[in-house]
Order: structure tokens, then C-alpha cells, then sequence
């Protein structure tokens, strides 16, 4: 048999893909990407779904980190602060800056305690988050036994990392993660108003409620992700992906659109290749998946051919999306400022809306998130589950839509009547045209039973699969979820080899 | 007259384990009890003539089997009788129940599943190889990871030795379990709706939180741990109902020299140079000691029996934010005829075991709902179970007693509570029983219903809570009761802390007590 044509085929151009195959071509080695849609980005990307009404179609803006930018040589601004989080009160407004001290200002009319507690909190968030894009960066080894002990080189680099810095903020990390994003802000603050705000941040992207455990870690998450509480670089994610595949083509590798993936070669627990659509086959040395771990192994990889209790442990993967997108094209007259607004009233309004998805409904009164870019608003509705227990999705789509307007019209009275051309993304659509299983945003919750090293589950979270040359690198592993390109980091240095690489971060 | 080495603060089943264990190594020791009777939260009252309850905790299986052996306590009157079964009325009129034979029960699931049959046993043998898996860290005073001291050292080591000798597979598994919600763990097992409401159940109990919420597995792992003659998941009622295991305790405690003076409540813990040196009760009456053990809860025992001013910032604010949200209430019932399930009718078997309302895990969750936004659950999660029929004498011939474990019930229902409230929760108990068993209501001799409330005021827990404390990620192990002090000490040199606050936490389990006893006879052994 001939060579492979190959060194790595990656299945899927999103940024986690793409991040793994520049690292990849960069030290050498020949990479072909696969992308069954027209053009890159996968959930990152600002799509065109007509002649003038572009938005990022998923995921809204975001910063990959910057040893990446850095590393690749990325033409990508630095990480900026986002804009302001303004949640939308009844007839009032609360509003966040990026500036610490602003945000403490503008607090002082809902609470003068929590106004001089805001800095604090800002700052202890802030470390909390570094410590995590830490931990995100760190390979997470097989824990115990029989494996190299300099895979655990990264585990203790970090435990010590965690005590160097200091017995208050280190128990305070350790106790935050497991707490529900409701007792960790009481603990903060009185302002209703403030903390709802605060728990719409850990809600977002996960099936949730303010008063689940674990939402403790969902807003530390979400906070790194747009370091801070609003999103950054709205109307920007096409250029990260842009500049990704850019960098890919740079280092010598090559990118094929509209080429879906349709199985993975698989011998005798050895990947040597992928079979197209069109049933051109191509060989490689290895595989490496971009896409979530569910469809990679019952999807493509197939249940036949791997071990049954790993085919159980797979089918026990939460995915559960629950966020349908909104984006309106309007004349411009909408009257919705800059920034990322909330519609979170109330710890009881966040949790409410939750519920509903607990029993396969639609909300009543869904959590919102808006964002504008020029004429250009987005709307991320919580909580539409992509498992509807009485109804179909077909039929729930109008209602979404009309639930979502009616619950902005109330405070953009202009916003209706400018609207020229809107697109609603369900969790369906979400799943059948972004390939994400589910509509789950993230590759699977954020969950506490689906964190570090349990991620995607546990003993598989360094990457590796029970199928010799088949690995992932998609947001489904430890590293993913957001738009960090920490997974596909992570994947090219388990890769590349290397105990070396492990253990060092940067 | 009034010196002794320890003083122990509560009576309860903690406070008597600590006592006895103090007075075995031959301190003089003082037990103090606020109520005219000892046993906490685990005592055996006559509520109605004749009629006798275990008024708070009504079963044991937590039981440490090393403070029964220690303590001798089957020779002072603990007498466990076994709970064989479990039977869980549906809303289809069907039932489906666990009874004490293997093969009947395997059967019985496969009436409604044979998938669930089948994953049945492997499910049992992965919680029993869960709890076992566990038992070391309840034995175990929990490091602090934070702390670079040489005892917390060497129990890091020790603890990581410990993982060690866990297989890869075990330590997932726990791993899981800690970080699960209870229903995704019986989503990946089972499809019969009522075997996974009856097991989801336990994963709720004393806590505030959904079984579709993270952390809710643990709880339920938490009620695997209990072990009846080496039987791990057994549970039992003691002979003589609650009242029984802290009567057998209280006996071995007395032989050991221990003094237990009832109706003297505690006002104060008498602090003299940042060194807790004895304590005044509230007749003024001063007694004095080398160390002074709170068997109570964490807000009396730091909040109330401390003054401010001897305690840390950092401290306080921890004990400040421990999560003690009450969320469980009782209704003791008497009856002159047994409740007879429309789903199997007549006296049977099912009557000597456990009766769960538990029909599916969104039944639970709904109950949840509605208690999170401050009501009590329109239709609560019930564990019933018919003392009279375990134990003849808990009622007069031909008489039964039923105790009802109600869920939820929050400490801090909308408006508060009041007679109104507490009568309209009697009132959706047992029309929520009437649903499976219509008999009920007519059989009815006398009532009487607990709040969180009537528990804060009777057994004197704070919030009403049943752990002292709910058993969530965070205040549990080395973070209970705060973070640093979860090594039975505390910020007052001398002052101890060992009940169902500290680790590792609640049920009629002793380890608290017990551990907390053996860490003052360390610091002592140190000195002397």
C-alpha cells in the first residue's frame, strides 16, 4: 500500500481545528482540513444570510488566547475589554462597564455596599479566571497508573500555581466551582438586580439555572471567555477564524471546503483515513476530530467499532442545547445601544425560565442576550430545549420568535417596526447546519461531571481515543467550550509528542 | 465540683458519642442538654397515650460500626431491627417495589423492565463498591490543601496514597458521582420512572436542591455509605424507635463515668485569653474544663455560644454563608387501622418496609419547584414507614404509628411560618397519601406535624436543617464546616466542634462525635 498523501487529515475548520492544524503544519508536517460547509469558522463565523444582514451567526465575537495569537502570528488586535453589560430593568437600566471603578459608579444606585465590593469581586475574578485559562491549557493526563509520570508534571505545575496564589483566593476558587452561581453572588452582593445580571453570564451557552450547582464554574468559564462580564468583539468572529485559516494556508497546509466528512476509516481499532461524501477516500497517518465527541464516535467513527462500555460512556455525554439565535436586519432605527444586554430581572426570571426546559418546554419568559453590530441586532434565547417533550420544533418556531420580540418590544418600542429581514437558528438548525449534536453550543454542558479531566469523560480527556491515530481536538474536551482555541492547542502538543510539550504552557 | 477535663455541649447522638469516647480514655466529662430528655434530633417521644414516636430521625443505618463496637452499644439496648423493603405506589395504579429477596425483586423490575433487571445488579454493585471506595475518608479528619503544616501534610499524603490504591476505574466512577446530579446518574441506568424517583429520592434528602441538579449524587451516595452487620444500603429501625440509639449511647456513656445533666441550657462559652475554659448555662451557673466540645450546630455553636470579638473575620463570614436552608418536614401520624394501597391492597409485607412517594424523578423536581420559589410542594416526596409494625410496642394493640419524612418544605416559606401554614401542610400529606391509599384519612387517631421551623425550635438546629448543614460540594470534606477549620478545631483554643456540621456530616452516624473526641486526646497526648 502507498504512503499516506498525509501526515493529519482534521475533520472540521472551526477554530479548533484550525488551531490544531497551523500548530501542526507549523512544525512540519503535512495537514489537510476538511470542512463540509462553503467556507471555514464552523460556530465561529459571521455569516451573510443576505445581502447586507452579516452577524456572527453562533458564537458572538470572542479572544483566543494570546499565546496562540502569538505563536501563529495571528493579525489579530489585542484582547480587548468588551463593551458594557446592561441589564434591562423595568423602566431602568443597570449597567457594567469594563472599567471597574465606572462599573462601582453606576452600582451606587442599586447598592452602595456592592458598589465598593465591585472592584474586589472584578479583581477576584479576574485571578479566578487566569487560574482556569491555566488549568484549560494544561493537557489533562489519564490520572492514575502505569502512565508516564511526566504527564503529571501539568497537574502539579497547576496544583502549585493554585496554592502560590494564597490560602484565600486558592479555597475560594476550590469552594466557587462546585457552588450554584446564586449562593457564590450572595456571598458578593444585595442587589438583586446586580446578581441576576451576574447569573445570566453563567447561564449562557448551558442548560442551567441560577440555582443549579456547578453554575459556580459556568460563570468563572463564561467570564474567561469574554474576559469580562460582556462579550467581546461582536461582528468579529469571521475574522478569528479568517485569520486561523489564513495562518493554516501560510504554514503549508491545505483547507477543502464543501467536503463532508462522512466516515472515518477504521481497521482493527487503528483511523488511517476518512471517506467523503462523494466517496473519495483519503489516507493519512492520522485523524484528528473537530467535532464533538458524540457525532466523531457514533457518527462517524460508528458504534460497531468501538469498545460497548466506551459507546455507553459516549451516549451518557450531555449535550442538551437549549439557545436558539435571533438576528434581525433592521433599517437601523432600532434604538438598542452598544453592548451586550441582558434581559435578566431577577434570580426568579432566570430560574423560571430554566425550569421550563427541565420539562422539554419552551420558556414563557426567556432569558435574553442582545447584541448590535450597525443595523445588525442578535438575539441568544434561553432556554428553547432542543428536546421538546409535546411539541415539535417546527411548530414552536413563530412562538420563539414572537416570545423573544414581545419581550424586547417592551423595551425597544422602535425595535419592530425596523425590522426588514430576520433569521431564527433553533437548536435543530443549530445542530443540522453548525454539526452541533444537540444544539449544544459548547460540545457538551459545562458540567461539573464533564470538567477536567471528565471531559469529554472520564480517562479520555488528553486527546486520545480508543482508536490508535484517531484524536480529538474539537470544544468537546477538556480546553473547549468558548471560543479560547484551547483544545486545538492542547491536541497539537499531545500530537506533536513530547512529554515536554505537557507540562510547559506556552 | 464544677471542673471537669471536657464539657460537651448537646445531647444528641453526636455529643453522647464524643462524651463516651472521652470518658473511655478517663476524662471526667459533662454532658449539658438543653431538653428534659437526650437524643438531639434522635429521640423517641409519646406524642399521643400510648401512641410513641420517633419524632425527628427515624431510621438508622449510618450507624458507625466501629462506635458500636467501641461503645458495646448492643449490650446497652441497641437493638436494630432490619426495614426490608421498599414499595413505591404509581400514578397508573401500578406499584413497584424492592422486597428482601433478591430473585422477588429482580422479578419485580422486570415486570417493568427487563433492561432495568438486567442493569439492576450491576447498578447495586457499583454503589456498594462506591461506598466502600468512600469509607476510608469518613474515618479521615480532612486535610486542609491550603495548609503547609505537617499534620495536613501527611493527611494529603495520606489521601493521595489513598487514591492510589483506587483502580482507574473506581476513582471516575467517584469522581462522577461527586460531581453528578442524581437524575442524569439514574438516566444512564434506568427507564422505569418509579425506580428512578425512589432512588433519586435519596439523593434530596436534607438538601435544598432538585434531583436533576449537580451534587444531588453524592447526597444519594451519602445514603449508601450506612452498614448493618457488615450489609452495606441496610437500613433499620431501632427498637424503641430514634430514642432507642441515643438511650443505648447515653447508657454507655453513663457506665463510662460520663454525667449527662438534662434541662441545662447553655447560654455561653466562657473565653478567657483566647482559650475556651468552660461554660455558663443560662441560670447563670459557671462550670469550668480543659476543653469545651459543641455538639451543636455550626451557627449556635460559633454565632450564638462564641462572643464576635474571639473569632476570625474570615471565619465568621464562612459560618455566615454555610448553607443550613431547612428543607424537610415531618408528619407523625397515629392510626387505628394501617393504610391500605389501592395498588396492593390488604396487610402485606410492604406494610414493614418503606413507603416512597416518589412516582417518577420529575415528581421530585416538581416538588423542588415549587419550594425554591418559597412554597411547599403541592405534592411533596414522602418516606413513610409504619414503626408499629417493625416494633409492637411503638403503639397500643392493634394501633399503628406512621412516620412521614416530608420533602420540601422550605425553613423560609413565602409569608412564614404559622398554624395556618403548618395545619395546610398536614393537609397536602395526606391528601397526597389519599391518592394511593384512600383508607387514610378515616383511620386517622392523631396528628402531628414538624416544620423546619417546629425542628429549629424542638431539636434545636438552626434553620431546621436535618444535616445541621446541607451536604453540597462545597461544605463538604475539608471545606465543613469552613474552609481551614475542618480538622474538628476551631479559632478558640480548646473550643472543639463535633456534630453533623463538621465532616463528614449528617444522619444517626456518630462519626463526628467520635473523630472529634479522638482529636482532643491527640492535642491532649501532644502537651501531656
Amino acid at each position: 500500500m502507498n504512503a499516506p498523501e498525509y501526515d493529519f487529515i482534521i475533520v472540521g475548520a472551526g477554530h479548533n481545528g484550525l488551531v490544531a492544524a497551523a500548530y501542526l503544519a507549523k512544525a512540519g508536517r503535512k495537514v489537510l482540513v476538511l470542512e463540509r460547509r462553503p467556507f471555514v469558522g464552523g460556530s465561529v463565523v459571521t455569516e451573510e444570510f443576505a445581502p447586507g444582514f452579516a452577524t456572527d451567526a453562533v458564537w458572538t465575537g470572542g479572544n483566543l488566547r494570546p499565546a496562540i495569537v502569538k505563536d501563529l502570528g495571528l493579525p489579530l488586535p489585542a484582547p480587548t475589554r468588551g463593551r458594557p453589560l446592561i441589564s434591562l430593568l423595568d423602566g431602568d437600566r443597570l449597567e457594567l462597564g469594563a472599567d471597574p471603578k465606572q462599573a462601582a459608579e453606576t452600582l451606587r444606585r442599586f447598592s452602595e455596599k456592592d458598589a465598593k465590593r465591585w472592584p474586589e469581586f472584578a479583581g477576584f475574578m479576574e485571578r479566578a479566571a487566569t487560574f482556569l485559562d491555566e488549568a484549560y491549557a494544561t493537557v489533562m493526563p489519564r490520572l492514575p497508573k502505569g502512565t508516564d509520570w511526566r504527564q503529571g508534571l501539568g497537574l502539579a505545575e497547576l496544583g502549585i500555581d493554585l496554592r502560590l496564589m494564597g490560602r484565600k483566593d486558592m479555597l475560594n476558587i476550590i469552594r466557587m466551582v462546585p457552588m450554584t452561581a446564586l449562593e457564590f453572588l450572595e456571598e458578593w452582593f444585595e442587589s438583586e438586580e446586580l446578581k441576576a445580571a451576574l447569573a445570566s453570564v453563567a447561564m449562557h451557552g448551558v442548560t442551567l439555572g441560577p440555582m443549579s450547582a456547578g453554575t459556580g464554574f459556568t460563570l468563572l468559564h463564561n467570564w474567561l471567555n469574554r474576559s469580562g462580564p460582556a462579550h467581546v468583539n461582536a461582528g468579529k468572529a469571521g475574522e478569528i477564524t479568517g485569520a486561523l485559516a489564513q495562518a493554516v494556508q501560510r504554514f503549508g497546509a491545505e483547507i477543502r471546503t464543501d467536503s463532508e466528512v462522512a466516515r472515518l476509516l477504521v481497521g482493527p481499532y487503528a483511523c488511517d483515513g476518512v471517506q467523503l461524501a462523494s466517496g473519495e477516500e483519503l489516507r493519512a497517518g492520522a485523524v484528528i476530530s473537530a467535532v464533538d465527541p458524540k457525532r466523531t464516535f457514533l457518527g462517524l467513527v460508528g458504534a460497531v467499532n468501538l469498545p460497548p462500555e466506551f459507546v455507553w460512556q459516549t451516549q451518557s455525554i450531555k449535550m442538551r442545547g437549549s439557545v436558539s439565535k435571533l438576528h434581525l436586519l433592521t433599517d437601523g432605527s432600532h434604538g438598542i445601544p452598544d453592548g451586550t444586554l441582558v434581559l435578566a430581572p431577577s434570580i426568579k426570571y432566570l430560574e423560571r425560565a430554566y425550569d421550563a426546559s427541565k420539562y422539554g418546554e419552551v420558556s414563557e419568559q426567556p432569558s435574553l442576550e442582545v447584541t448590535t453590530v450597525g443595523p445588525v441586532v442578535s438575539v441568544h434565547i434561553q432556554f428553547t430545549p432542543y428536546a421538546l417533550r409535546n411539541s415539535i420544533w417546527n411548530e414552536q418556531r413563530p412562538r420563539v420568535e414572537d416570545l423573544a420580540l414581545n419581550s424586547l418590544a417592551a423595551h425597544f418600542p422602535k425595535l419592530k417596526s425596523s425590522i426588514k429581514d430576520r433569521r431564527l437558528l433553533t437548536p435543530v438548525d443549530l445542530e443540522s447546519i453548525y454539526s452541533l449534536t444537540e444544539g449544544d453550543l459548547n460540545h457538551g454542558q459545562l458540567m461539573l461531571d464533564q470538567f477536567l479531566f471528565m471531559r469529554p469523560m472520564p480517562g479520555w480527556s488528553n486527546h486520545r481515543t480508543p482508536i490508535d491515530n484517531l484524536y480529538l481536538c474539537g470544544s468537546g474536551v477538556h480546553g473547549g467550550g468558548g471560543v479560547s482555541g484551547a483544545a486545538g492547542r492542547n491536541a497539537a502538543k499531545v500530537i506533536l509528542g513530547g512529554a515536554r510539550n505537557l507540562h510547559r504552557r506556552n | 465540683m464544677n471542673r471537669y477535663d471536657a464539657i460537651v455541649i448537646g445531647g444528641g447522638h453526636n455529643g453522647l458519642v464524643a462524651a463516651a469516647y472521652l470518658a473511655r480514655a478517663g476524662k471526667k466529662v459533662v454532658v449539658l442538654e438543653r431538653r428534659h430528655l437526650v437524643g438531639g434530633a434522635a429521640v423517641t417521644e409519646e406524642i399521643f397515650p400510648g401512641y410513641k414516636f420517633s419524632e425527628f430521625s427515624y431510621v438508622v443505618s449510618l450507624l458507625r460500626p466501629e462506635i458500636i463496637r467501641d461503645l458495646d452499644l448492643p449490650r446497652h439496648g441497641l437493638k436494630i431491627l432490619p426495614l426490608p423493603s421498599t414499595f413505591t405506589p404509581m400514578e397508573n395504579g401500578d406499584y413497584l417495589a424492592a422486597w428482601d429477596d433478591h430473585d422477588l425483586t429482580r422479578g419485580e423490575i422486570q415486570r417493568h423492565s427487563p433492561k432495568d433487571a438486567e442493569a439492576y445488579d450491576a447498578y447495586s454493585r457499583l454503589m456498594a463498591r462506591m461506598a466502600k471506595a468512600i469509607k476510608p475518608l469518613i474515618s479521615m479528619v480532612p486535610p486542609d490543601p491550603s495548609s503547609l503544616s505537617p499534620r495536613d501534610l501527611m493527611g494529603l499524603l495520606k489521601l493521595g496514597r489513598y487514591a492510589a490504591g483506587l483502580k482507574e476505574k473506581e476513582l471516575y466512577q467517584l469522581a462522577k458521582l461527586m460531581t453528578q446530579s442524581s437524575g442524569d446518574l439514574l438516566d444512564e441506568w434506568f427507564e422505569t420512572e418509579a425506580l428512578k424517583g425512589t432512588k433519586a429520592a435519596s439523593g434530596i434528602i436534607g438538601t435544598f436542591l432538585g434531583p436533576r441538579s449537580p451534587g444531588t449524587a453524592y447526597v444519594l451516595l451519602h445514603h449508601y455509605m450506612g452498614e448493618i452487620d457488615g450489609a452495606f444500603r441496610a437500613w433499620g429501625f431501632a427498637k424503641g424507635g430514634s430514642g432507642g440509639v441515643s438511650g443505648a449511647i447515653a447508657s454507655a456513656a453513663r457506665a463510662l463515668g460520663v454525667e449527662i445533666r438534662l434541662n441545662a441550657p447553655v447560654q455561653q462559652v466562657i473565653v478567657k485569653s483566647g482559650r475556651a475554659v468552660g461554660v455558663a448555662l443560662e441560670d447563670g451557673e459557671e462550670l469550668w474544663a480543659h476543653a469545651v466540645l459543641s455538639a451543636a450546630d455550626p451557627k449556635r455553636t460559633f454565632m450564638q455560644f462564641i462572643e464576635r470579638r474571639h473569632l476570625p473575620d474570615d471565619f465568621v463570614n464562612s459560618i455566615g454563608a454555610f448553607r443550613v436552608r431547612g428543607s424537610s418536614a415531618k408528619v407523625n401520624i397515629a392510626l387505628n387501622a394501617l393504610p391500605d394501597f389501592t395498588a396492593l391492597p390488604g396487610e402485606g409485607p410492604l406494610h414493614r418496609g418503606s413507603i416512597s412517594i416518589s412516582p417518577s424523578v420529575d415528581y421530585i423536581e416538581r416538588a423542588y419547584d415549587d419550594a425554591k420559589y418559597g412554597e411547599v410542594s403541592r405534592r411533596p416526596y414522602i418516606d413513610i414507614i409504619i414503626p408499629s409494625m417493625i416494633d409492637p410496642d411503638m403503639a397500643p394493640a392493634s394501633q399503628h404509628v406512621m412516620s412521614c419524612f416530608v420533602q420540601y418544605a422550605p425553613y423560609d416559606v413565602d409569608g412564614g411560618w404559622d398554624d395556618a401554614k403548618r395545619d395546610s401542610l398536614g393537609e397536602t400529606v395526606i391528601s397526597t397519601i389519599e391518592q394511593y391509599a384512600p383508607n387514610i384519612r378515616k383511620a386517622i387517631v392523631g396528628m402531628q406535624v414538624i416544620t423546619p421551623k417546629d425542628i429549629e425550635a424542638i431539636a434545636g438546629i438552626s434553620g431546621g436543617n436535618i444535616f445541621h448543614g446541607e451536604l453540597l460540594l462545597h461544605q463538604i470534606f475539608f471545606l465543613r464546616p469552613a474552609p481551614q477549620w475542618a480538622d474538628f478545631r476551631t479559632p478558640v483554643r480548646g473550643y472543639y466542634f463535633g456534630a453533623a456540621g463538621a465532616h463528614p456530616g449528617g444522619g444517626v452516624m456518630g462519626a463526628p462525635g467520635m473523630l472529634a473526641a479522638k482529636e482532643i486526646l491527640k492535642d491532649w497526648g501532644e502537651r501531656r
